[in-house]
């Protein structure tokens, strides 16, 4: 009778582990859907046309776009409306070599820049400034930045891909600090595995998108580790599920401070409040019945309006979404 | 006799022909997840002397290196290349354009 007692115990144990397992690394979607509204580009050179979009950038009005294999950027109204380029092509100062993720903050436009090692900062106009840093594996260096994020003082978060690090720099491009370490993987806390991205809040915490490690990272402002998501114990399990990824290439906080991913080889965009719980999923793969190509959303950042802009890579081009309101009303 | 310099003088114009068209090396690579990688792979490749361009298919881990009239790329030069950008270089081939 007491064997009996002690298995149905465990038998209860197990049960439960597995349930609050599958609650927490099954989440459901936790709000109304969102609708794709608009979209424009398709592959080319010319105005408008895209060859392989990497980042997106918003300002109070405007959709800043890298268009990467065309070494340029593209401006945008948020109804798709071109407005003007930003940058030529080449590797001198000043001239954009493969633009990646980029940032708007301060009225200034910050473009990293993987083909020439620095980050490129121009006027919304598009008036070069300055660049940021110089190749190599020492501080303030970078082998092939593909994000930055700026914080509130000025400091600059730069996402330093081949180092396997981020570093922060103040306003003029002098060493702060960095998290992880040239030369080195890994997938405990604090460490990369290819970096990808990254995105800094009012108070100073810094989001990373951690990309082959299939996680999100988090610091606090004072630089120490905070927490992690992304598949069971977020050490690079790849998936489908809600709240996990497969590559994760870029992450934006929205005007609540919640948490935006692209999710690469799952063609979806992955909504999060800051502590990682699962909010909302928004596929890109799907577009009018018809399958599009695969390995599609690589970018994302929110307006103020809640209005979500997503570089589309397979299709060259830009999709914008917005909370179904219809449905909202319901 | 006369043949033999007719085909020698055909053989030469087509070697020629394909020699000025330059060549295409199409590598297979293990680890080719997303752009950000490829791209290190073709930066690293773009800054070889004579290489004319780089593309790259993600879904099938092809890259296609077109290089220019009479340059040569050897399979350990190109694998060397793909190392440093920390991938896998898993076969080579080549097509002349």
């Amino acid at each position: 009778m007491l064997r009996l007692k002690l298995s149905l115990q465990l038998l209860l144990v197990i049960l439960t582990t597995l349930l609050l397992s599958y609650c927490a690394w099954f989440p459901s979607v936790q709000e109304l859907p969102y609708q794709r509204v608009k979209t424009w580009g398709g592959k080319g050179e010319t105005i408008g046309k895209f060859n392989e979009p990497t980042g997106v950038a918003v300002s109070e009005s405007e959709l800043f776009t890298s268009d990467s294999r065309n070494a340029r950027i593209q401006v945008f109204d948020f109804d798709g409306n071109f407005l003007r380029l930003i940058g030529t092509p080449g590797d001198k100062t000043g001239q954009l070599g493969r633009p990646m993720h980029l940032t708007v903050a301060n009225d200034e436009l910050y473009v990293a820049d993987y083909f020439n090692d620095v980050i490129q900062v121009y006027t919304l106009q598009g008036r070069f400034l300055r660049a940021i840093g110089r190749p190599g594996a020492g501080p303030g260096e970078f082998n092939a930045p593909s994000g930055v994020a700026v914080a509130s003082n000025g400091d600059l978060f730069i996402v330093d891909f081949y180092n396997q690090r981020i570093q922060q720099l103040d306003a003029n491009g002098v060493f702060i600090r960095q998290w992880g370490t040239p030369g080195k993987t890994g997938v405990w806390a604090g460490e990369f595995n290819y970096p990808t991205d990254v995105a800094v809040a009012a108070d100073g915490t810094l989001y990373v998108a951690d990309g082959y490690n299939d996680r999100v990272q988090v610091f606090s402002p004072n630089g120490e580790f905070s927490h992690k998501w992304g598949g069971p114990l977020a050490i690079n399990i790849v998936g489908a599920f809600n709240g996990w990824f497969a590559t994760v290439t870029g992450i934006s906080l929205g005007p609540q401070g919640n948490v935006y991913v692209a999710d690469f080889y799952n063609d979806r965009v992955q909504k999060f409040k800051p502590d990682g719980a699962f909010l909302n999923v928004f596929d890109l793969s799907v577009q009018e019945s018809i399958k599009a190509p695969t390995h599609t959303a690589i970018a994302v950042v929110v307006a103020e309006d809640g209005t979500v802009f997503v570089a589309d890579y397979a299709n060259h081009q830009i999709q914008k979404w917005q909370p179904d309101e219809q449905k909202n009303e319901r | 006799m006369k043949k033999l310099i007719l085909l020698t003088v055909i053989n030469l114009l087509w070697s020629t022909t394909l020699f000025a068209a330059g060549t295409q090396y199409n590598l297979r690579v293990d680890g080719l997840s997303c752009p950000f990688c490829a791209y290190g792979i073709e930066k690293k490749l773009i800054k070889t002397e004579g290489v004319a361009s780089v593309t790259f298919d993600l879904e099938k881990g092809l890259i296609k290196v077109k290089v220019g009239e009479g340059v040569i790329l050897t399979e350990a030069q190109l694998k060397r290349l793909v190392d440093d950008a920390g991938f896998t270089l898993r076969s080579m081939s080549k097509q002349f354009l």
